[in-house]
């Protein structure tokens, strides 16, 4: 990794750390943040598979699940804390990822068919869970309310789970980076570009596209885990298709693998604000209609700019940059 | 426990045949142009919301709402064809996917947004009672269902096999290029073949709406069954389309009897996974 690389996301971290400030913690802001952030880091997690090796997983939903219910019951059930908790949903949300992924990369499975099964994972996964009344069943199951304790990392306001989860965006930033750099990195944008090809040129393709999908899956698996503690309870609608479409529409908006990874948290930011403003305007007249302008909006740019915002982004900051040296030059 | 086994068995071949007309629309628009749609399943549930709302203002049966549906359909699908499908057919599948899932939550929320979450039924239907066959009750709606949806499959197999354009639309799907060469328009064909696709759909829809409810949300489970039959099915034309629906269907009905309802849609689902890995191809494809 080279000190160009960390410039940005310096930056950036300083950036978002002062932004609950900005608000002045106001409960409201801080929520919408939150939930922005939370995005993002499964974007920019999302970015590894989608992104760098160009598999359409829709699959986010089964990891978040999977490393919700493992925090989840280890805490209520085995009082472990979600220091370990967390880690450990990863780690069963990779392997759930392995055990799936294996055969559907042995078997080379592409493209739409690819992205039914995984679709179709988080289906079969939030109907077991909901007839598997051990862990999971039709009702919800609270997390302690043992707030303000580090040891169960529960909270009543949301400030603290907005920074750990610019904790974990940073970290995922990082490891995208590192990952673009490596040797992986480079196979996988092989991979992307042509499976053939690579494969002729002696490349694992396999092997690569499954070691993407289980960074993807473990770190996840750890938003999962996060995401219960936010929440509060577990329940099997955590396994949410929507959220699975909506991490790959960002994703695909957003240009995951074209452009610079930046480009996802921008574009999550930007959608996401842009439909919570609709939600709470219009959203009592009409209900879904924050909903709509992600359908409106993926359509739009892909028929119109099938590889996404992120080039429109540097353009636009390459203008804005000019203007103001312009103005710098004009003015002294 | 045998009598339960058998009126669910029932059940679930009267269901596979609806199951696999739902899919027949999407094996024709994939068969013969490759195009991989999403919105499948959303497409079912507004079709459906459609036939409420005819038979709701027209007062006229649920049923017979598919007289009107079916058209109308035809050319909704026309202009999804030339607002979306036809920018799309034959780039990069991400970007098909892409856009057709853009489609598909646009739909279902448009939905939402239209009818809110309430689930909606039918008010006033002809096809009601049933029919007792020893132990097992069947339903005339059921009943009229599978064997309007056989009788659709027929009519289109018919079409197909015997028809000049029918068979212009095979030799689009078995190779495009030669297709073309030979004077087919083949642009014209791919609209016709998604119309068409959408106007089973139509047909579908109302019958589907004399014994179940619609709800935004029921598009998923259509759009995946779909998927699972046309999977399973390959490219093999429309008999395959069918055993697939009937496999699909008495799979649902041994996994009610066995197991927990709430589970079914996890083990097709699962199926359906082990299906992709072991025969991608299909069943009954035959390339």
């Amino acid at each position: 990794m080279r000190a160009s690389d960390l410039k940005p996301i310096v930056a950036l971290t300083a950036m978002l750390a002062a932004l609950p400030l900005a608000v002045r913690m106001n409960n409201y802001y801080v929520l919408l943040l939150t939930w922005i952030l939370y995005y993002s880091t499964l974007v920019t997690a999302w970015n590894v598979i989608g992104g760098l090796a160009g598999q359409l997983d829709l699959a986010a939903a089964s990891y978040i699940g999977l490393g919700a219910y493992t925090m989840g019951t280890l805490l209520t059930r085995l009082d472990v804390t979600p220091w370990v908790g967390i880690p450990l949903g990863g780690l069963v949300a990779a392997g759930f990822a392995a055990l799936v992924g294996y055969p559907t990369f042995r078997f080379g499975l592409k493209e739409a068919w690819y992205a039914l099964a995984t679709i179709s994972s988080v289906v079969v996964l939030q109907k077991l869970f909901l007839v598997w009344e051990g862990v999971g069943g039709p009702e919800e199951r609270y997390l302690p309310a043992r707030y303000g304790e580090l040891y169960y990392l529960r909270f009543r306001g949301y400030a603290p789970y907005y920074y750990i989860l610019l904790a974990v965006l940073v970290m995922v930033l990082l490891l995208n980076v590192k990952i673009r750099r490596s040797k992986t990195g480079y196979y996988l944008l092989a991979i992307r570009e042509n499976e053939e090809a690579a494969e002729i040129l002696g490349i694992d393709v396999r092997k690569y596209k499954l070691r993407a999908l289980l960074i993807y899956a473990f770190v996840t698996g750890c938003i999962g885990g996060i995401f219960a503690l936010i929440s509060g309870y577990l329940h099997p609608h955590h396994f949410d298709t929507w959220t699975s479409l909506q991490v790959a529409i960002l994703g695909i908006v957003g240009g995951a693998g074209v452009g610079s990874i930046y480009s996802l948290p921008a574009t999550t930011f930007i959608i996401y604000s842009i439909s919570e403003l609709l939600r709470s305007t219009l959203g009592g007249w009409i209900p879904g209609i924050h909903l709509i302008f992600y359908g409106v909006i993926l359509t739009v740019v892909v028929l119109l700019k099938p590889e996404g915002l992120s080039e429109t982004y540097e353009r636009l900051y390459g203008r804005i940059r000019a203007a103001l040296l312009r103005r710098r030059a004009g003015g002294g | 426990m045998l009598e339960l086994l058998l009126q669910n068995l029932v059940n679930g071949i009267l269901m596979g045949c609806v199951y696999a007309l739902v899919a027949l629309g999407l094996a024709l628009q994939f068969g013969v142009m490759d195009i991989i749609n999403f919105a499948h399943g959303e497409f079912v549930m507004i079709a459906m919301y459609l036939v409420f709302w005819i038979s709701l203002y027209l007062a006229i049966p649920g049923s017979l709402t598919s007289l009107i549906v079916a058209p109308i359909y035809f050319v909704f699908g026309l202009v999804v064809y030339k607002l979306v499908i036809d920018r799309i057919v034959g780039t990069y599948p991400l970007a098909q996917i892409a856009a057709t899932i853009g489609l598909m939550v646009l739909l279902r929320n448009l939905a939402l947004a239209a009818w809110r979450a309430q689930p909606r039924g039918l008010q006033y239907e002809v096809l009601r009672g049933s029919v007792t066959l020893g132990p097992v009750v069947v339903p005339i709606s059921r009943l009229t269902a599978a064997l309007v949806s056989v009788g659709t499959m027929l009519a289109l197999h018919w079409f197909l096999t015997h028809t000049r354009l029918g068979l212009a639309l095979r030799a689009t799907s078995d190779d495009m290029q030669a297709a073309s060469l030979l004077g087919i328009n083949v642009r014209r064909m791919f609209a016709l073949a998604f119309g068409l696709g959408c106007a089973i759909i139509g047909i579908a829809a109302a019958f589907i709406m004399t014994f179940q409810q619609v709800n935004p949300e029921s598009g998923l489970t259509w759009g995946l069954i779909s998927w699972i039959i046309v999977v399973m099915a390959g490219l093999g034309g429309v008999s395959g389309v069918l055993l697939s629906g009937l496999i699909l269907g008495m799979v649902e009905a041994l996994e009610i009897t066995f197991w927990d309802p709430r589970a079914s849609l996890a083990v097709m689902y699962s199926l359906f996974i082990l299906i992709l890995w072991v025969k991608p191809r299909g069943l009954f494809g035959r390339r």
